[in-house]
């Protein structure tokens, strides 16, 4: 039996494993880059890990504070800019991606830039980002859902999953074929999409949550795998390497943030 | 692009692997630095019906085409040695009917390979040729050398190039490391386009040197190790022309050449000496050295002036600090994983 994880652990751990060696990676910040250090560091270590700032090959031994910090690394490769970063998606040497969702739909297609009317807000998303493109070019795209939902109709289409489901993507003639979303994380479970309908369904279920928690949240008849596993848990090497390398991951935003401000109070009064 | 760990490889090997018959080839280098003994090797393999492009044809365009390795180019610049009285293996070519041509201009060359860089079907470029017989004369290309498209913002006519993915760029750089990062720095010219249009790709360098030499100087690649096929480590491979930092003009070897190249039988001449005559670069300096003493070669070795380091490092980087404090939370590992355990977020 391996040492006891946190469930902050285990989605990074899950996201890692979805990296294989030799492949050009795209990522963004928060949960994808520690788990790309982490696949870097133990089971990728010739991936190339890129960011669309335009910092590219980089070893991350900090997590990272946004998109183009250089200070989370000991150098890189390859310096270039914003622009060529997208082209060289855009040209097929981008093998995987991660996004975050805000909403999503049956067909993995998302929406990060507003919930309610586009033009009258309940809640403005920070908006495509990088998001909308990526996913339209890299070879496949991993969907990290920490604090969005599912949703029949999106309020706003931001980023390009399936579209329709089926071959509609395909068809579309936009996109190179076969690409599109192959997997979304949840604080829940693992859900991927079916290689036919391009429905998405739930592949894995994270421990502490039952089949019926995950329906809850879905607005339609969610597709389970007859197959249905249960995530497997972390080795100590993983869990060892999320701890050390960002302990604010393992702790997760809420109990990071306290611990943060109870020791600011602690500094400040000396 | 290849999965490969390391890259690094022979000329002759690299050229086999990378380089056939029939291939789009494209110089990278632009007047400067050319990849003379990249060049060289295909010269010995005997490639045929390569369509080559350059982005401003010097005496590796002439040994190429003289070879008869090229039976379509593209170009802008065409060398001539003698002056009016001399010649060019351009020139001889085109006379005997071997040899189809495309000129472009400087920047309109430049854009096809831009486009191609960037995943572009074509590209806007400077109208101005539109008046002239650049536009006008098609070669090859055809109908396919230039096309206006009406611009939907303006209404104007915008004159456009498709765009150029060669098959394989040949580039002669500094400094590379064995996974194929190349270090380029001088006039940087098109090189960087030429090498990223291209499908394949092949470095040759003065030296291959350590990754983190790569990693602390990254603004100085010009081509990452992902695109990279092949790295060959050739000390003097772009001699006789130079290098910025590793060697100038050799004015007097470049000479030989432009005595030589003005007639057929010259130019087949110099280059059994020094093409066919020489089964890799180290031969060639060797009889260099051999026929010219090694002064010729002393004499434009580069003095060291060197670019000021630029600092990549930042305060710190662990989470930890050197009393094994997490440098937010201010608590030791065994602090933290009691703190996980007592909030019961730990997952047995």
């Amino acid at each position: 039996m391996s040492k006891p994880y946190t469930l902050q652990e285990l989605l990074v751990i899950c996201v890692a494993r979805e990296i294989r060696d030799f492949e050009n990676v795209i990522l963004g910040v928060g949960l994808p880059t520690t788990a790309g250090a982490m696949a870097k560091a133990l089971y990728a270590p010739h991936a190339t890990l890129m960011m669309e700032s335009g910092i590219i090959d980089f070893e991350p031994l900090l997590p990272l504070n946004h998109i183009a910090d250089a200070h989370s690394c000991r150098g890189f490769s390859y310096a270039t800019d914003l622009f060529s970063a997208f082209t060289m998606t855009y040209r097929g040497f981008v093998d995987v991606c991660f996004l975050g969702v805000g909403q999503v739909d049956k067909y993995g297609n998302l929406n990060t830039t507003v919930i309610g009317d586009y033009y009258k807000p309940e809640m403005r998303l920070p908006g495509s980002g990088g998001a909308a493109d990526f996913i339209s070019y890299a070879k496949r795209t991993v969907l990290t859902m920490l604090g969005g939902n599912f949703v029949e109709k999106l309020d706003y289409f931001t980023s390009p999953g399936y579209l329709d489901g089926g071959n509609s993507r395909d068809e579309s003639g936009l996109f190179p074929k076969g690409s599109g979303p192959s997997m979304l994380l949840s604080t829940k479970g693992i859900f991927r999409f079916d290689p036919v309908t391009k429905e998405i369904y739930l592949a894995q279920i994270h421990p502490r949550v039952t089949v019926e928690d995950i329906k809850k949240d879905v607005p339609w008849e969610l597709k389970i795998s007859p197959d249905l596993s249960e995530t497997p848990r972390p080795t100590d090497e993983e869990i060892d390497f999320i701890r050390c390398f960002s302990p604010a991951a393992s702790a997760g935003r809420e109990l990071n943030m306290e611990l943060v401000i109870t020791n600011l109070f602690r500094q400040l009064q000396g | 692009m290849t999965n490969r760990i390391e890259k690094v490889m022979s000329a002759r090997d690299a050229i086999a692997e990378f380089v056939h018959d029939g291939d789009e080839l494209v110089i990278g280098n632009y007047t400067v630095g050319t990849c003379a003994e990249l060049a060289y090797e295909v010269i010995r393999q005997e490639k045929k019906n390569l369509t080559l492009y350059s982005q401003s044809g010097i005496f590796d365009v002439e040994v190429l085409v003289g070879a008869g390795c090229v039976s379509r180019l593209v170009t802008t610049y065409v060398l001539r040695a003698g002056g009016k009285k001399g010649g060019s293996a351009v020139e001889r070519a085109l006379w005997a009917g071997t040899l189809e041509m495309e000129d472009y201009t400087n920047f309109n060359y430049n854009a096809r390979l831009v486009a191609g860089m960037h995943g572009f079907s074509y590209i806007q470029v400077l109208e101005g040729v539109m008046a002239t017989d650049l536009f006008r004369k098609r070669g090859f290309m055809g109908d396919n050398k230039y096309r206006v498209i009406r611009c939907p913002y303006t209404g104007k006519d915008n004159l456009t190039v498709p765009a150029a993915n060669p098959d394989v760029c040949i580039v002669h750089v500094q400094r590379a490391d064995k996974y194929g990062n190349a270090q380029y720095w001088g006039a940087l010219g098109s090189v960087a386009a030429a090498a990223l249009a291209s499908k394949r790709v092949i470095v040759s360098c003065e030296e291959i040197v350590e990754h983190d030499i790569i990693r602390s100087s990254p603004h100085l690649t010009i081509i990452p190790a992902y695109r990279v096929d092949a790295v060959v480590e050739v000390p003097w491979g772009a001699h006789p022309t130079e290098v910025l930092g590793y060697y100038n003009l050799d004015m007097f070897m470049y000479g030989t050449f432009m005595m030589a190249d003005g007639t057929a039988d010259g130019l087949k001449a110099w280059m059994d000496e020094w093409v066919y005559g020489c089964r890799d670069r180290r031969a060639y300096i060797d009889h260099y050295v051999s026929k010219f003493g090694s002064k010729s070669l002393d004499a434009i070795r580069a003095k060291p002036y060197y670019s000021a380091p630029a600092n990549y490092g930042s305060a710190f980087t662990s989470r930890w600090d050197v009393n094994g404090l997490e440098r937010n939370m201010g608590l030791t590992m065994e602090e933290f994983e009691a703190t996980l355990k007592e909030r019961g977020k730990l997952y047995e």
